[in-house]
């Protein structure tokens, strides 16, 4: 209840400040926003503008200012060839998998390390859980690459189990792709995206627990009736600034672990831009791709927010 | 205290910020800093290199070498052009072509009068096939310039087989396809381990993105074509032929396809990285592969001789095999072929252009050049009374190891260079051609199997073939393209369908279908496009030779 009378009390005429009176009790705060304001210009607003680059024949010789504008036939070009449509939906694909898996394991695993009442234990399973997320691609593409060869570990134990006669190459089939690269997500990131959940549970007051427990809910019925609705707003949130990123769906993973034999289901916007744009030296179409993978992220949060407001949900904006 | 740490940080930062702001520095010893990048993976020598060291005495600059990693050749160099900041020499591998249009380059015709080791490294037929539209020069192609042929180069692609296989057969005479993988089965048959129970493999492909040409370009040798790389050009009436659908490329994936089925060949070839396969090389499981030596040849065989594998003839020896018998196999060409597609060049970032092609120029000076490519007198290589050069054991051992090589040994690789005989007409350019330190450098089973078939070297296994015209060879046409032409935009998705197809083909249960697919899809890549391109580079490039005939 402070709040409120403290909110009263600004309200209070009597008590009312002038805008710069106010600023100048928060110079500190003010200087901050100045800078990051600043900062936040240089760095995503003013490369914003290398977008003309999409709209030009650009040249690195001539320039941005002495390309040739074409207008939006790179953006033509760009929706006529099917390699690239094939590397939307891929990317679309890959993007909408991974949100699904990563987004239900990690919350998964945080309630269920939260049941752990070993307090030694969850700390140490935690802790092993969030290393990966430290590791680069590179390094866990290499293990990834030495697991499921033909002599690695996951081939030795499928064919000593006789699940298998000889060998998989799991790398040769492009019906499995999506699924490694979906496995090796979750693998590296499960333990670090549930480090927020497991924050948002601690925040739950233990009272309630108590109350359910006195009414017989068993622990079960402890996560369905109190822990999930606790944590219901941090997940919407979640699942709004994750949507943004379907389109990020990655370059590293795809491009160490790809090949000839599985490009057609392997290769994403980001690796397109690099064969196509940066490779070639056709910067333009580069940017063309890049700015139509911004647009799509932009309208995806966009109707993700609405939806969320409509529906009476927490929502970013 | 407090501000007196955060002055010295502000020095601390401001210095290392001028330190990155590039080259053409010069060290306390009055020493100039170049700096280069080559868009090829190589291996990174120490600061404080000797060799290195003793060549800025006597030049007065030396040069930090950057390599690729981890990239392909285009993309490092497309990311370079993007941000617009080069190191002052730079060999683009297959994208010079882009630095030319990013006018990256400066034009070395300009400068090279006071240079004439430079100027006259080629001759000017052969710099007019480097000059761009604009009638300049703006690199130096580095390899192949040959002095004087020596007899122990050894040579690119071919079939490669382990002599232990030539050996259990008693040394046949292996010239077809056919008889090739009919050898590679029986043995494998008879012998289907290594001696501590290794199980062989037959033989592997490596598909790992540009370095695919161990699988899709046997086809123009096997009808009896050099290495024009991407196309054969038909002698008979000079037309440009594409190899990938010819009745050989067809009889070739069929015989892939059918060995693959027999377990013959390695599951892994399309999967495999680059690194993978020369680990699987160096422990000597792989019976037969297709490669170009330098592909593989100086790292595997120092791996083997490391683990004692020559031993149980784990070397690999090549085989001239053709789609029939009767066809003269012209796997190997000798001579000055120059790649007019890359070399050296020097950036606009170069700040002392005359100190480059100084630098360029002394490299190849005799004395510094036998710095850079047989070491020390007397601590890397032995005179005898004739002035011959020769190593000992232990100096060979030494030129072989990772370490020394990194510490001591500083070839500048990448500069221009002579190959064959040195400028002193006794000794070999490079210690590998030096016919008796070759022989002693090989390894017994070589030997052996060399003593077999009556001959020296590996080239008298194959043979060797005169350039077969001024066009040669058409790979330096096709490796500079991009999609900035039509032509250039058809060979880049032919190289894509071809990545996907090919291995398809070859593990394809109904070959036939996959084939018919194959052509469909290839089809669709308009390949007429990018062969018109070629024949009229072609027609230019005939033109341009009759004017010094």
């Amino acid at each position: 209840m402070g709040n409120n009378a403290s909110a009263k009390a600004l309200r209070d005429p009597r008590h009312e400040k002038s805008f710069w009176q106010r600023a100048m009790e928060q110079k500190a705060l003010v200087l901050w926003g100045v800078f990051f304001f600043i900062f936040g210009f240089i760095f995503y607003y003013v490369p914003l503008g290398g977008w003309v680059i999409g709209f030009q024949n650009y040249q690195p010789k001539n320039g941005l200012f002495g390309s040739e504008f074409v207008g939006f036939d790179k953006f033509v070009q760009l929706f006529s060839d099917v390699t690239f449509l094939r590397t939307l939906r891929n990317t679309l694909c890959m993007g909408v998998l991974n949100l699904a898996f990563c987004f239900v394991t990690a919350i998964a695993f945080a309630i269920l390390l939260n049941e752990v009442k070993s307090n030694g234990g969850r700390k140490m399973v935690q802790t092993i859980s969030y290393l990966p997320h430290f590791l680069s691609w590179i390094i866990v593409t290499g293990i990834l690459h030495d697991m499921l060869s033909g002599g690695g570990i996951v081939n030795e134990i499928l064919v000593n189990l006789h699940i298998l006669d000889q060998p998989l190459n799991f790398f040769a089939y492009p019906q499995l792709f999506w699924g490694i690269v979906v496995f090796a997500n979750v693998w590296k990131e499960t333990g670090w995206n549930a480090i927020i959940y497991l924050a948002a549970i601690t925040a739950i007051d233990p009272s309630l627990y108590e109350a359910a427990q006195i009414d017989g809910a068993g622990r079960w019925q402890r996560i369905m009736a109190v822990t999930l609705p606790g944590i219901r707003p941090i997940i919407m949130i979640q699942l709004l600034m994750n949507v943004g990123n379907v389109l990020n769906a990655g370059f590293e993973v795809q491009y160490l672990l790809g090949n000839g034999l599985v490009q057609s289901v392997s290769q994403t916007i980001d690796i397109y831009v690099l064969k196509w744009g940066i490779s070639q030296g056709d910067y333009a179409i580069g940017t063309a791709a890049g700015i139509f993978k911004s647009v799509v992220s932009i309208i995806l949060i966009v109707a993700a927010n609405q939806i969320a407001k409509h529906s009476g949900e927490e929502r970013l904006f | 205290m407090k501000k007196l740490l955060a002055a010295f940080l502000a020095v601390l930062m401001t210095a290392s910020l001028t330190a990155c702001g590039g080259g053409d520095a010069v060290d306390e010893n009055g020493v100039k800093q170049f700096t280069a990048f080559y868009a090829v993976p190589g291996p990174e020598i120490n600061s404080d290199n000797e060799v290195q060291a003793m060549i800025a005495e006597r030049t007065g600059a030396k040069c930090k070498e950057t390599w690729l990693t981890g990239q392909s050749a285009s993309e490092a160099v497309g990311t370079l052009i993007a941000g617009g900041e080069y190191p002052d020499f730079i060999d683009g591998s297959d994208a010079t072509q882009q630095l030319y249009d990013a006018g990256a380059l400066i034009p070395i015709d300009e400068y090279w009068d006071d240079y004439p080791n430079i100027k006259n490294f080629w001759n000017e037929q052969q710099w007019d096939l480097v000059r761009r539209d604009d009638g300049h020069v703006y690199w130096i192609p580095q390899f192949n310039r040959v002095n004087e042929v020596a007899t122990t180069t050894i040579p690119d692609e071919a079939f490669w087989i382990q002599t232990r296989v030539l050996k259990w057969a008693g040394y046949p005479k292996i010239e077809t396809l056919d008889e090739f993988f009919d050898l590679i089965e029986s043995y494998q048959a008879a012998n289907p381990t290594m001696e501590d129970g290794t199980p062989n493999i037959p033989y592997t492909i490596l598909c790992d993105d540009w370095r695919y040409f161990c699988l899709e370009n046997p086809p123009e040798f096997l009808d009896g074509y050099p290495n024009d790389g991407s196309v054969i050009v038909d002698t008979d009436n000079m037309k440009i032929v594409d190899y990938n659908t010819t009745p050989t490329a067809k009889r070739y994936f069929a015989k892939l396809n059918e060995e693959f089925k027999k377990g013959i060949i390695d599951p892994e070839s399309f999967t495999q990285t680059y690194d993978e396969y020369i680990a699987k090389l160096s422990t000597g499981r792989v019976l037969g592969m297709v490669d170009q030596y330098w592909n593989f040849g100086y790292t595997v065989t120092d791996a083997l001789k490391q683990a004692g594998l020559d031993k149980q003839g784990c070397n690999y020896v090549p085989l001239g095999i053709t789609i029939d018998k009767g066809i003269h196999n012209r796997w190997f060409t000798g001579g000055s072929i120059m790649n007019s597609a890359n070399g050296l060049g020097i950036t606009v970032s170069c700040k002392d252009i005359p100190g480059a092609m100084q630098f360029i120029s002394d490299l190849l000076e005799p004395e510094v050049h036998t710095l850079r490519w047989w070491g020390v007198k007397d601590v890397d290589y032995m005179v005898d009374e004739d002035g011959l050069f020769y190593r000992t054991p232990e100096q060979r051992t030494n030129a072989a190891a990772t370490n020394y090589k990194a510490s001591h040994l500083c070839t500048y690789s990448y500069f221009p260079a002579y190959v064959g005989m040195d400028q002193d007409g006794i000794n070999t350019a490079r210690p590998e051609f030096q016919p008796g330190e070759f022989y002693d450098a090989l390894g017994d089973d070589v030997k052996e199997c060399f003593d077999a078939y009556g001959v020296q070297t590996h080239v008298q296994m194959i043979g060797l073939n005169e350039i077969p015209g001024p066009w040669f060879p058409m790979y330096s046409h096709s490796n500079n393209m991009t999609t900035a032409t039509p032509g250039g935009v058809a060979w880049t998705r032919m190289g894509e369908i071809k990545h996907e197809y090919l291995p398809k083909v070859v593990l394809a249960s109904d070959f036939e279908s996959a084939w018919d697919e194959y052509l469909d899809v290839y089809a669709t890549a308009k390949p007429e496009d990018f062969l018109g391109e070629m024949q009229a580079e072609l027609d230019n490039r005939l033109a341009l030779a009759a004017k010094y005939e």
